[in-house]
């Protein structure tokens, strides 16, 4: 549905010249959540920019929906944009408009009758969960309200494809859930394909299908989510899948934790499960095998496709003489095993 | 205060609005489509026409720079060709609405400017052209910044249209000029005066007031 090809976008930044994109590939099917994740000034604001040709690419093809967008004029390319719906991080809604008028603006710009706009507005509010908001003016509504107004808006034209430009980094969490839930919900329901681009590997995780990892203007890793998620090949996507999984050391053990073990106390081990061995019940295995016993401290698991992975703090007890085997089980199963220290 | 200076004061303050509205309004004839296409063919907007852009920016420069009074008297070939006299309210009319146009002009430039360049860019990936980004978003979304450039116009030229006495064309100005300062008669000079001040609250309330009316941010 969305393909970019060799696509390479450069700026003339006072007498030097910056890229920003490199040889960027990539193929979105039809119907698919693609992500690409990202630092920030890693260019991917640029490459969602150069799909609709916000940003024209200094070479490079971009076909959407089986047209090459490079080759049409700019009123071909208006017309076509239509079908590229997209969403941005501060939503741009025109503030002199009323939720109402915001979503009939673009339905204003190919001359629908006025009573066709109205049938479509209202059933698109309705879509977005906001027919009661339609006379307020955007300043009186939440970042979360402002996104499904803007939702709405660009679902207007029936957009084949929809593009979204950080469209959740601007939203708390909670708000951030429902944003991706009734994109998620649209994508299912309107069978729209969703390119979208974020620096938070929960979005990633949440509702794509598939995920690029781009870095300096290069995808260096792209795959299904689950592959990227259990095999991850770069550093820095396992850096971003890493940073999805926060676990602190709870302030109990902090104060008690030794770095050295005087013959009485319990390891405290950090596993971080990435990978496909996740999919064994290893933690009783290993309690079976070693006769030794686990105490989870605190543990943050996920599921992304269809692999299970995470981290997890655990006090390991029982026969001291098979800690070190317990351990290297572990290692086998791929778990990646840290001895953070002794309580 | 006799009978004949209220008239002349009525005569006068009438003629100054006269001067001011009209010429404002032509004022905006010139100066907003001149502001738009400043800001539309700036580096990195959708027209970007940099030869044109610099050109009109340097016409802007020179007759912003040009004093009011001398713009009056440099005009009168012009202006003679245009309203076919050189004296009175209409060959005012012509020098200030020149004189404004520029003015205008770069308050428009600066209102867009003061727009998220977000919302231009929202529009185009809807699929609007640059016409229907001008008329359906730029100038609305700018409405109460162009309502205070108004203001400010208007205000502006309150104060040119007191020059307009040179070319013969009345206004409070000229009373003041003529009966106060000439005739040496401070009631006359201070009513003039009140009455300016009136006019410039006046002008400056109504604008305040338009302005927050259509602000929705």
């Amino acid at each position: 549905m969305i393909e970019l090809k060799n696509v390479t976008k450069t700026f003339h930044q006072k007498d030097r010249i910056v890229s920003a994109l490199s040889d960027v590939s990539l193929t979105v099917p039809p119907g698919k959540i693609f992500g690409v994740i990202g630092t920030s000034g890693a260019g991917k604001s640029t490459l969602i920019r150069c799909v609709n040709l916000l940003e024209r690419p200094t070479s490079g093809e971009i076909i959407v929906d089986g047209k090459a967008l490079m080759q049409l004029s700019n009123a071909e390319l208006a017309i076509e944009r239509r079908q590229i719906g997209m969403i941005f991080q501060h939503f741009n809604l025109l503030s002199s408009r009323t939720v109402f008028d915001n979503v009939a603006f673009p339905l204003e710009l190919t001359g629908t009758p006025k009573n066709e706009i109205k049938t479509r507005v209202l059933e698109l509010l309705q879509l977005v969960g906001l027919s009661e908001k339609a006379n307020d003016y955007p300043a009186s509504l939440s970042g979360g309200q402002k996104q499904r107004v803007a939702i709405a808006r660009t679902l207007a034209n029936n957009p084949k494809v929809l593009l979204c430009d950080e469209a959740t980094s601007a939203l708390d969490p909670a708000t951030t859930r429902s944003i991706l839930n009734l994109l998620k919900d649209i994508n299912r329901r309107l069978n729209i394909t969703v390119l979208l681009i974020t620096h938070q590997m929960e979005v990633v995780k949440s509702i794509c299908d598939e995920v690029a990892v781009i870095s300096h203007g290069k995808l260096i890793e792209q795959g299904s989510v689950g592959e990227i998620f259990a095999d991850p090949k770069h550093e820095l996507t396992k850096e971003f899948i890493s940073s999805s999984l926060h676990l602190e050391i709870p302030a109990v053990y902090e104060e008690k934790l030794q770095k050295e073990d005087n013959g009485t106390l319990n390891p405290l081990l950090k596993l971080e499960m990435t990978g496909k061995s996740v999919n064994e019940p290893v933690i009783s295995e290993v309690s079976r095998l070693f006769d030794t016993n686990f105490k989870i401290v605190s543990a943050q698991m996920d599921q992304a496709g269809d692999v299970n992975f995470g981290v997890m703090l655990i006090e390991l007890s029982g026969k001291r003489e098979n800690y070190n085997a317990a351990i290297q089980y572990f290692i086998s199963k791929h778990i990646k095993t840290e001895i953070i220290g002794y309580v | 205060m006799s009978d004949s200076i209220i008239d002349l004061l009525v005569k006068g303050t009438w003629e100054t609005i006269v001067m001011t509205f009209v010429s404002g309004f032509f004022g905006f004839l010139i100066g907003l489509p001149t502001g738009v296409l400043l800001f539309l063919t700036r580096k990195n907007q959708i027209l970007e026409q940099p030869v044109l852009n610099r050109t009109l920016s340097v016409i802007v420069n020179v007759f912003r720079s040009i004093p009011f009074i001398i713009l009056i008297v440099w005009m009168i070939p012009f202006t003679r060709a245009i309203v076919g006299t050189s004296i009175g309210v209409s060959a005012a009319l012509v020098p200030l609405s020149i004189g404004a146009a520029p003015f205008i002009a770069r308050l428009v430039e600066n209102s867009l400017l003061g727009l998220p360049s977000g919302l231009i860019e929202a529009a185009r990936a809807l699929g609007a052209t640059p016409l229907q980004i001008v008329y359906k978003v730029l100038l609305p979304e700018a409405l109460p910044s162009l309502i205070n450039a108004a203001s400010i116009t208007l205000i502006t030229l309150v104060g040119y249209s007191a020059m307009g006495g040179a070319v013969g064309a009345g206004g409070l100005g000229q009373v003041g000029y003529q009966y106060g300062y000439i005739g040496y008669d401070a009631l006359t000079m201070n009513s003039v005066l009140a009455l300016l001040v009136i006019l410039v609250f006046v002008i400056q309330f109504a604008g305040d007031r338009l302005s927050k009316h259509f602000d929705h941010r």
